[in-house]
């Protein structure tokens, strides 16, 4: 049987992470997960994921939700675990994926096969990246990568004992500026295929 | 002074600690109860008096603690040890008849018995609620009842969120019904010595005459978001058959015997003279020993974590009525009602009320507790009775009206959003406010007619 491989990406906004996850899944010929994964776990309860998809990614509002005997009534929380249990059961199953974004290096952090990678970029190519995809100005795509990198952050830290974006969380660090996206996707899968050996 | 600043500092502290839930509420009030004992005792007071008075240990060791001839009081300050063993002794038969599959097959049962059919699934269940709410924790009613109503939704194609809200509110009234329905009424029933017969014939009254007004609301609330499939052929082979709920029959009939024995031992402890403390002992031991080998994993399973919580509160609570903090809030209320007695009822109720809604209403009902004492002992012509009937009805209800206002309520929340169905505080408030106001006017009505 093939080792199990889980790839785990945290991104910066704009950093190109999502992309790099995606061709490295196409490149390793393994499953990738995003925001798929909210879909696949309201298919599972028979909802309609549309309706989740506004408490993905939060932490939960400490002054509007409680928790009793271990229940909380957060919708923030109850969705991000519903997330956490979907993948806890993939890698349970043995199957290799990647996965961007959902705390991925920290809830899998037991499993063996995990490799931990956070993508970074300099501002000034984030922002060209965010312009052309989102249509702003500088100044918008500015804007926009601070709030998203202060929104993943506030997510990640409250679910995890972990810190976003501290090279102590990740097995690897990766500025994607330097080597540009299919550049950054080679060295990655390089270095997965020297770990999986 | 400097007493009365570091205890409500200490108060304060400890409610917003709470509220934030960032640290285990156990911790916060044991911390807080600790603080409590060492600087506003030991430093500020210098007096260890207070202290022994405050842990209420001796009171164990008393024969009245166990059993009584005529009223059951506990000692006015400190830890409330009869809540507190009671609380306990009923944490160990409900994890006992939880373990059987009692709760699972009850409401399977129910619903079997009104063939599956949607709007008598959610009038039965809300009355289910009620009723069971009465004699055991509402967490654990709404645990069990969320669950099945979630699975019965997913067969029978319905919003289960209509259901989980209505059956969280009857189970909050059910919970003022009895004295030992909901936290607040065990301490304001031991702390003042009221039996379960007169919780029963006063807040039981109202919460009776109230839940027919709150199943006609609910139902004209949800009628249309229950019906949407009403109309569909429903393929009763497919339902969970009930006796599949029991896991263990003979510890299902067992379970259910204690159960009864503990109905008839709290209906009658006013005039066998044995106190909740005694029969929460009693029916912890008894399930303990018919339990067997399950007798440890039931200890394990209490929540000693509340139990912790309560001592812990009662500590913080007794700093504040030892440094004389309470009989001031008394002092401000009977000057802002003027010693009339149906503002000062209507304060307590609706400020008790509207406080419960947003934080957690023990260790308000726990504060208010000499508060209402004081208040009867000055002024003339108010009884303390009514006060306590005021204060229970307005923290038991006022806590149904937002997701946090009661432990139930995130429960119930908790296993909708579990599954799917996250509640947001928008649609929570929408139809659980009304009902709330609905139930509160109708609790001051009746307590102005009936007592004034």
């Amino acid at each position: 049987m093939e080792k199990q491989m889980i790839i785990a990406i945290g991104r910066e906004y704009g950093s190109g992470g999502h992309e790099i996850g995606q061709k490295l899944a196409e490149k390793l010929q393994i499953n990738f997960y995003d925001r798929n994964v909210l879909d696949r776990a309201a298919e599972e309860r028979a909802v309609d994921a549309s309706k989740l998809r506004k408490y993905e990614d939060k932490p939960r509002n400490l002054l509007l939700s409680r928790t009793v005997r271990g229940f909380s009534n957060s919708p923030e929380e109850n969705v991000a675990h519903m997330e956490f249990d979907f993948l806890k059961g993939k890698a349970e199953s043995g199957e290799s994926f990647v996965i961007v974004g959902r705390c991925g290096e920290d809830i899998l952090k037991e499993y063996e096969g995990l490799i931990s990678i956070f993508i970074l970029a300099d501002m000034n190519q984030k922002i060209e990246r965010i312009k052309q995809v989102r249509d702003l100005s500088d100044l918008g795509a500015e804007s926009a990568i601070y709030r998203h990198d202060k929104k993943r952050k506030a997510y990640h830290n409250y679910y995890c004992q972990t810190k976003w974006g501290d090279s102590r969380t990740y097995d690897l660090t990766v500025n994607a500026s330097r080597l540009g996206i299919d550049g950054t996707v080679e060295m990655l899968a390089e270095y997965i295929r020297f770990r999986m050996k | 002074m400097a007493a009365q600043i570091v205890a409500v500092v200490i108060f304060i502290a400890m409610f917003v600690l709470i509220v934030l839930d960032e640290i285990q509420r156990e911790f916060i009030t044991l911390g807080c109860g600790l603080l409590t004992l060492v600087l506003v005792f030991g430093v500020c007071m210098r007096n260890m008096d207070a202290v022994w008075e405050t842990l209420n240990l001796r009171s164990i060791f008393t024969m009245e603690f166990w059993r009584t001839v005529g009223t059951a009081e506990e000692s006015t300050s400190g830890i409330n040890w009869a809540t507190i063993i009671f609380i306990a002794g009923m944490m160990v038969m409900v994890e006992g008849m939880a373990r059987v599959g009692f709760f699972r097959w009850l409401c399977m049962r129910l619903a079997k018995l009104v063939h599956y059919k949607t709007i008598p699934i959610f009038i039965s269940f809300m009355c289910m609620s009620f009723v069971l709410a009465m004699f055991i924790d509402s967490i654990t009613v709404i645990l069990f009842l969320a669950a099945v109503t979630v699975e019965l939704a997913k067969l029978l194609k319905f919003n289960p969120v209509p259901m989980i809200i209505s059956e969280v509110f009857c189970a909050n009234l059910g919970g003022s019904a009895t004295m030992c329905g909901d936290p607040p009424n065990i301490i304001i029933g031991t702390s003042f010595g009221y039996a379960f017969g007169d919780f029963v014939t006063n807040t039981g009254l109202i919460a009776f005459i109230s839940l027919l007004f709150v199943i006609v609301y609910f139902y004209f609330a949800y009628r249309k978001d229950l019906a949407t499939d009403a109309g569909k052929q429903i393929d009763l082979s497919k339902m969970p058959e009930p006796r599949s709920a029991i896991t263990d029959k003979k510890g299902f009939i067992i379970s259910t015997i204690i159960f009864i024995c503990a109905i008839v031992l709290l209906v009658t402890h006013a005039s066998t003279g044995l106190t909740v403390a005694f029969i929460g002992l009693f029916i912890a031991v008894v399930t303990l020993l018919t339990s067997g080998r399950h007798a440890l994993r039931l200890l394990r399973k209490v929540d000693y974590k509340t139990l912790l919580f309560f001592i812990g509160l009662f500590v913080v609570v007794g700093g504040l009525e030892q440094t004389g903090i309470l009989e001031i809030v008394a002092g401000a209320i009977e000057k802002i009602s003027h010693g009339n007695s149906r503002l000062m009822i209507a304060i307590i109720i609706w400020v008790s009320a509207i406080a419960s809604a947003f934080i957690d209403n023990i260790p308000f009902a726990a504060t208010m507790i000499p508060v209402v004492r004081t208040l009867a002992e000055s002024t003339p012509g108010m009884s303390l009775s009514t006060l306590a009937w005021a204060l229970a009805m307005g923290t038991d209800i006022g806590g149904s009206a937002t997701p946090i206002g009661a432990s139930a309520n995130v429960v119930g929340t908790s296993v909708a959003a579990k599954a799917g169905h996250p509640i947001e505080w928008g649609e929570y408030c929408k139809k659980a406010v009304p009902a709330t106001v609905l139930v509160l006017l109708i609790s001051t009505v009746l307590i102005f007619v009936r007592y004034l």
